[in-house]
This record gives C-alpha cells, sequence and structure tokens, in this order.
C-alpha cells in the first residue's frame, strides 16, 4: 500500500498556500475540531479551576456564599498558623525519607524479581499485587495490621521478642506507620524498575567481568548509569506523590464519623490533608486554595531543583 | 459512596405529575441496624399517604453530607445532623429557616432548641437528645472493692484501683477511658466549673475551670503512664463492636451516652453496667452532663423543601420520633414522650440518662460559626495533655492563639 497525500496538497505546495485561503482555514478548524476534546477537557477542568482557585485564594469564600476580596490575608494567616507549619513538617518527613527508601526497596525488589528462578512470573505478580488493592481498602486493612491488640505487625515482632510500638497513638510512630503502608504499594516503581533492568545491555555486563568488575562495581558503574534516566522519572512521579500524600495518612488517622482528625498531636496531618480539612471541613475554600498554590510552588521547585541536578547523575546518549 | 448521588439523581426530579406525588430523598448519616429503623419509618409514612414518597439513603460521612449540599442543585432534600453544626450551617445559607412551613414546634424540651436557631430562625429540629453520664462495669468494681466515685479524687482513685498491668508494665485494663478521642477531657471540664465557651458561644479555653480539670486528667494520666495507655488505646476495636475495650470488659468506667442502653444488649448482652453522674469537683459542679441533640434539617439546595417540611414534621412528630428513639435507645426531644418514659423502660439504664437532662448543670455544647474548627484544635490540646508534651496551660494558650483566626 502507498501512501498519498491528499489532492489538495499535491495541487498546492504548503509553502504556497496562504494563512486566509479558505484549505488553511479549513484544515485549522479540522485540527481544532480533532483536538476539541482535549481542548474543551483542559479548558473546563484545568484552566478554569486553576484560574479560579488563584482568584479564590485572595478572597474569603466559602463555598456557599458570594467570594469576599481579602487580598493577601489569608497568606498571613497561613505563614503564621502552626498548623499549616506542622502539616508542611509532616509531609516534608515523609517526602525526604519516603522517596530514597521507596526508591532503593523498588530498585532491589526489581533485581530479585530478575533473577531466573522457578515461579519468577508468580512472585512478580505477588509484589505487584497490592498496587491494584484500592488504597482506602488497604488503609482500612492497614488499621487492623496496626492494632497493637488485635493487629498482626505487632503479633510478628512479639515472635522475635520485639514489644511492637502504639503505631496509631504514639506521635513518633504515626509517620513510620504511613511509611510502611506506602511502602507496601510500590509494586508498580519496581516493575518500571524490572523493565528497566532488562534493557541494560548484557554485553556491558560481560566487559566489566572481564575487566574483573565484581557485583558492587557493576551495580555502580553499569547498572545505576544505564537506569538513570528511569530512575530520574521515579523520582520525580514519586517525590511528587509523596508530597501531596493524603488517602494513607487520612484513612489511619480517621475517628468515628469521619470528623477532622490528625492523628496523637498532630503528627498524621499532612499538607494535602490540612488543605481538604480548610476546603471541605471547615469551609475555608479561599484559605485552602491558597494552600493548594503553595503546594503546586513548592513542588514545582523541588521538581526543577531535582532536574537541574539531574545533569550530573542521569546518564543520556548526549551525556 | 457512589450509589448515594445516584440514587438521589434517579428519585430527585421531584413531582410526579400523573399521581401528584412529590418523591424526595432523605440522607441521612446512620448506618447498619439504626438505618433498618429508621427505614421502616420510613415506609411507614409512604403507606401512611401518597402526598410524598420519601427514598431513604444511609451515606454515614460528614463530610460528603456537607459537599453534596454546596451545589445549585440538591442531591437531597432532608437529612440529619447534630446540633452544634446549626450555627456554622445557617451562618453560611446551607440550610433552609423551618419557621414558615408547618410544624409545630411547641412541644420540644426547651433546652432541646437552644442550638437549632441562629439569627432568631430556626434551622433544625431534634428528633433524639442525648445526655453523657459516667459508665461503669459492675463486675470490676465489684472485684476490686472499689465504691462507685462521688468527687473528682475519688474519681481518680477509682481509675487508678481498677488499672491493671501484667508482668511487663503493659495495660490489661484501664480503669478510665473515652468513647471518642478528646471527650472525656471536653466533657470532666464541667465538673470543675469549667466551660469550653461563654454565654454567647465563643471559644473560652483558658477558663480557670478547663485548666483545672485538665490538670486534674493530666496527674491521673501521668500516674499510670501516657505510654501505656498510648498503646493500650491503640488496641481498642470499633466503637459499639465486639472489641469495643468497654464492651469486652477491658475498660472500667467511660463517659457515653444513652444509646449504650441498646447497644450493649445486642453486642454484649453479660455485661453488667451501671451508671452515675459525673462527680463533681465540688458540691455545685456535681451532675454535669453534656447534652446534645441528633437534627433533622432542610438543606437550602433541596427543590422540594415543602414536600420535606411535611416528612419532617412526620419524622418529629409523637409516634414517629417514639418509634425512632425507641429503636437507637435515645431520648425523645419531645417532652410529653420524656415524662412517660415507660415505653422506654426496657432500655438499659435510660432513666439515669433522661435524669441528667434535669439537672441544673446540664448543658449544651455551642452550634458557633467555629465549633468545627476550634473542637479540631481543642482535640489537638487534649493529645498534647495526656501524652504529657505540654502543660494544660500551654497546649489552651495555643488554641487561644488561634482563636482569632477562626471563621465568623
Amino acid at each position: 500500500m502507498s501512501l498519498r497525500r491528499p489532492a489538495s496538497a499535491q495541487t498546492i505546495p504548503s509553502s504556497a498556500r496562504k494563512p486566509g485561503d479558505r484549505s488553511s482555514r479549513r484544515a485549522l478548524w479540522l485540527g481544532l475540531a480533532f483536538a476539541s476534546p482535549f481542548i474543551i477537557g483542559f479548558l473546563f477542568l484545568f484552566a478554569y479551576p486553576i484560574a479560579a482557585s488563584a482568584f479564590y485564594s485572595f478572597t474569603d469564600f466559602n463555598l456557599f456564599q458570594t467570594p469576599r476580596w481579602v487580598g493577601l490575608d489569608n497568606y498571613s494567616q497561613m505563614f503564621g498558623n502552626p498548623t499549616f507549619w506542622q502539616s508542611l513538617g509532616n509531609t516534608l518527613y515523609l517526602t525526604v525519607i519516603g522517596v530514597p527508601l521507596a526508591i532503593i526497596i523498588s530498585l532491589a525488589g526489581a533485581h530479585l524479581l530478575n533473577f531466573p528462578v522457578k515461579g519468577q512470573p508468580l512472585y512478580r505478580a505477588l509484589v505487584y499485587l497490592p498496587s491494584i488493592v484500592p488504597i482506602v481498602v488497604g488503609g482500612y486493612l492497614w488499621r487492623w495490621l496496626l492494632n497493637t491488640q488485635y493487629g498482626f505487625l505487632n503479633y510478628f515482632l512479639g515472635l522475635f521478642g520485639i514489644d511492637g510500638p502504639a503505631w496509631l497513638q504514639e506521635p513518633d510512630w504515626t509517620k513510620p506507620a504511613i511509611l510502611l503502608m506506602t511502602f507496601w504499594t510500590v509494586g508498580g516503581t519496581t516493575i518500571i524498575y524490572l523493565a528497566a533492568l532488562k534493557d541494560v545491555p548484557q554485553e556491558l555486563y560481560e566487559a566489566a567481568e572481564i575487566d574483573g568488575a565484581g557485583a558492587w562495581r557493576r551495580f555502580l558503574n553499569v547498572t545505576w548509569p544505564m537506569i538513570s534516566p528511569v530512575t530520574l522519572f521515579q523520582v520525580i512521579v514519586t517525590l511528587i506523590a509523596f508530597l501531596q500524600i493524603f488517602t494513607q495518612p487520612f484513612i489511619l488517622a480517621q475517628q468515628r464519623l469521619n470528623t477532622p482528625s490528625a492523628g496523637p498531636g498532630g503528627s498524621m496531618l499532612t499538607f494535602a490533608m490540612s488543605l481538604y480539612q480548610n476546603a471541605f471541613a471547615f469551609l475555608k475554600m479561599g484559605y485552602a486554595s491558597g494552600m493548594a498554590w503553595i503546594l503546586f510552588v513548592l513542588t514545582l521547585v523541588i521538581t526543577l531543583i531535582v532536574l537541574a541536578t539531574s545533569k550530573k547523575w542521569v546518564h543520556s546518549a548526549n551525556n | 459512596m457512589v450509589i448515594a448521588p445516584l440514587a438521589a439523581c434517579s428519585t430527585g426530579g421531584g413531582s410526579d405529575g400523573s399521581q401528584g406525588t412529590t418523591t424526595i430523598t432523605f440522607s441521612y448519616l446512620w448506618s447498619g441496624p439504626e438505618a433498618e429503623s429508621l427505614e421502616k419509618i420510613i415506609a411507614d409514612y409512604n403507606a401512611s399517604q401518597s402526598e410524598v414518597k420519601v427514598i431513604g439513603v444511609s451515606s454515614p460521612d460528614f463530610q460528603k453530607q456537607l459537599t453534596s449540599m454546596s451545589s445549585s442543585n440538591g442531591s437531597f432534600d432532608i437529612s440529619d445532623n447534630f446540633g452544634d453544626v446549626v450555627g456554622s450551617w445557617a451562618s453560611k445559607g446551607i440550610l433552609a429557616p423551618l419557621d414558615d412551613y408547618n410544624i409545630d414546634m411547641s412541644g420540644f424540651v426547651p433546652s432541646s432548641l437552644t442550638q437549632m436557631k441562629y439569627g432568631g430562625k430556626t434551622y433544625s429540629l431534634p428528633i433524639a437528645i442525648h445526655s453523657q453520664l459516667l459508665m461503669y462495669n459492675k463486675k470490676m468494681f465489684a472485684d476490686a472493692g472499689v465504691q462507685v466515685p462521688t468527687t473528682m479524687d475519688e474519681l481518680a482513685d477509682a481509675a487508678l484501683a481498677l488499672t491493671k498491668t501484667d508482668a511487663d508494665g503493659n495495660i490489661t485494663q484501664l480503669g478510665l477511658g473515652e468513647a471518642a478521642p478528646g471527650a472525656t477531657q471536653r466533657m470532666i471540664a464541667a465538673a470543675f466549673g469549667g466551660s469550653w465557651w461563654d454565654k454567647d458561644g465563643q471559644p473560652t479555653p483558658l477558663n480557670d475551670g478547663n485548666i483545672q480539670a485538665m490538670t486534674w486528667y493530666q496527674n491521673l494520666v501521668n500516674k499510670i503512664g501516657p505510654d501505656k495507655i498510648a498503646k493500650f488505646v491503640a488496641g481498642y476495636g470499633q466503637y459499639q463492636s465486639d472489641q469495643d475495650p468497654f464492651f469486652s470488659g477491658k475498660l472500667a468506667m467511660r463517659i457515653d451516652g444513652e444509646w449504650n442502653g441498646v447497644g450493649i444488649p445486642k453486642v454484649a448482652p453479660g455485661l453488667e453496667w451501671g451508671v452515675i453522674t459525673i462527680p463533681g469537683a465540688s458540691p455545685q459542679y456535681k451532675d454535669t452532663t453534656e447534652v446534645t441533640a441528633s437534627t433533622l434539617f432542610i438543606p437550602a439546595n433541596s427543590k422540594h423543601k415543602e414536600a420535606a417540611a411535611k416528612f419532617l414534621a412526620y419524622m418529629v412528630s409523637p409516634d414517629a420520633m417514639k418509634a425512632f428513639t425507641v429503636a437507637l435507645g435515645n431520648m425523645p426531644a419531645l417532652t410529653s414522650l420524656l415524662d412517660s418514659s415507660a415505653d422506654y423502660s426496657a432500655i438499659e439504664n435510660f432513666s439515669a440518662f433522661a435524669d441528667a437532662l434535669k439537672s441544673p448543670n446540664a448543658y449544651a455544647p455551642s452550634s458557633a460559626v467555629s465549633a468545627g474548627e476550634y473542637m479540631t484544635d481543642l482535640n489537638k490540646a487534649f493529645d498534647s495533655i495526656a501524652s504529657g508534651n505540654e502543660t494544660p496551660k500551654k497546649a489552651l494558650e495555643q488554641v487561644e492563639s488561634r482563636v482569632s483566626s477562626y471563621s465568623k
């Protein structure tokens, strides 16, 4: 089958067409029509809400009444509010510890799943399985697993003579509990890493072995550089996920009738949870919009920093 | 979570012109056996007339309920909540005023209507009222040879005497626990003459009685060990289930409400429990109890307010209210029903909770605009106090510093 250009394009070279030509306008409208699902979706579901939230962040707005312009009041209130700083601190704690650990666990898991052992497809499926469990269902499951009286986790620790902590009652242990629950679902990241490992050319390992490189040296000088573009992607995606972390702490801190809760001493209150409570429990939608913009700017800055550093550690054809 | 809005959409069409029947959606927070009882009342109403058809939807999520009322087209026409949200919601135009509908409001227990009003108008009506008292496990008291306390000092002594630990120092039985985080701490303040609100409903975290109560509580917790208590509490099962610590005999005392009179016989039929009023730190502060109300309201975005008001009038009529409150073990909000408590005699310890309503020290929490934010901050302060991380005064000063930022 041969590819044929449309008749109009055959008779009138594109360079000869002028912007105002009928055929050119038709092509433009046709293109816009094809792109319209995205354009309409973008305008109504992204552009308008983004613009609206920017406007609301300068207003006193409770969802039910007309917004009232208050200038920078929401932002000044935010920076003077200890709960704001606590939620930011909790989020950064989870991010700083959670991102590297999630990457390390995923990468280690991918290596284990890359060994040529019997039943490997089954192991891969088992590792990925928690990722497809709805996160809310997983959350309630973990509430029971972490229960000191009836939970399996402390029972398991007890088998080794370890007196497990009160995971969801002691402020020092609530964030490790959230991290545990998060690491339970690193299967998706692990599978992506596994695909990356399989893409590393075998001859590079063979060459390294001939040069006398051991397993650790092969990982450092072959595997790590070759999968570094995937690592950059994983770091950014995981970073954004941790900065926006909501469901896991929300479920673990949840109280009867879903009243606003933050765990013992506010230790589970993440930035996204605080934003949600201000918006939908306290009906301070203007303040919450301001928080959303702070989170957006914070995420953008951190992502740009990671991208800037990537030139030094991400291997590519040009680098 | 998906079913409720779908059900609401499919039935919220309103008037079925040909038959003159208006269909309304009643989205309620109750679930399980309570929802089943409610559905029977709804079925009775639907069978009794043809003007309004009510579709009941169990949707036990406060925040989902609130967001459902933010659109111009309501997904439900009548719902329930508690009295402490009335001020906040009415001030934002979420609730429809009920004064213009033909609903008899003359027979309610007067104190139960206090929270229902905002700006001189009535925005909700109580279908049930609740009081909270000190519940105790009779067997544990007998086994330990402890008498029921009559002062706060005696309460502290009893809580210590009834707390048991194993060889490793882990608590196996706690003397005084909580039905919900912060509930005990909030309610013992009145026993010291404290209050979390002034007469206008504005927050007063630094009231002297509050600080005294929190100091009493922190001293008690420190004697047992905050970490040990935290570990024990982390093992609590679901409230009012087989694993509920009071129901399963792991908790000797807790402050809780009259609905346990129905819940305990169902879940823990062998439990021998008694009820006493919360002791006072001094005689003038004895017999305190927090009185709250389960309310029904019509959201401002309902398209069928007239029909919803008719159903609401039915729900707060003596027959429906009696059926509802007897089933749930709640106290009726109508004086006529409350005085004829024979209907409620089968509910364990019901009379003690009903009598508490008559105490001069019974009080209702504020329904001020800022109540939600204030309670969230108070619970955080209670955590700091219970864990020993802050002194009561410092923890409550931090709440005070936040008061000016609350919604007005």
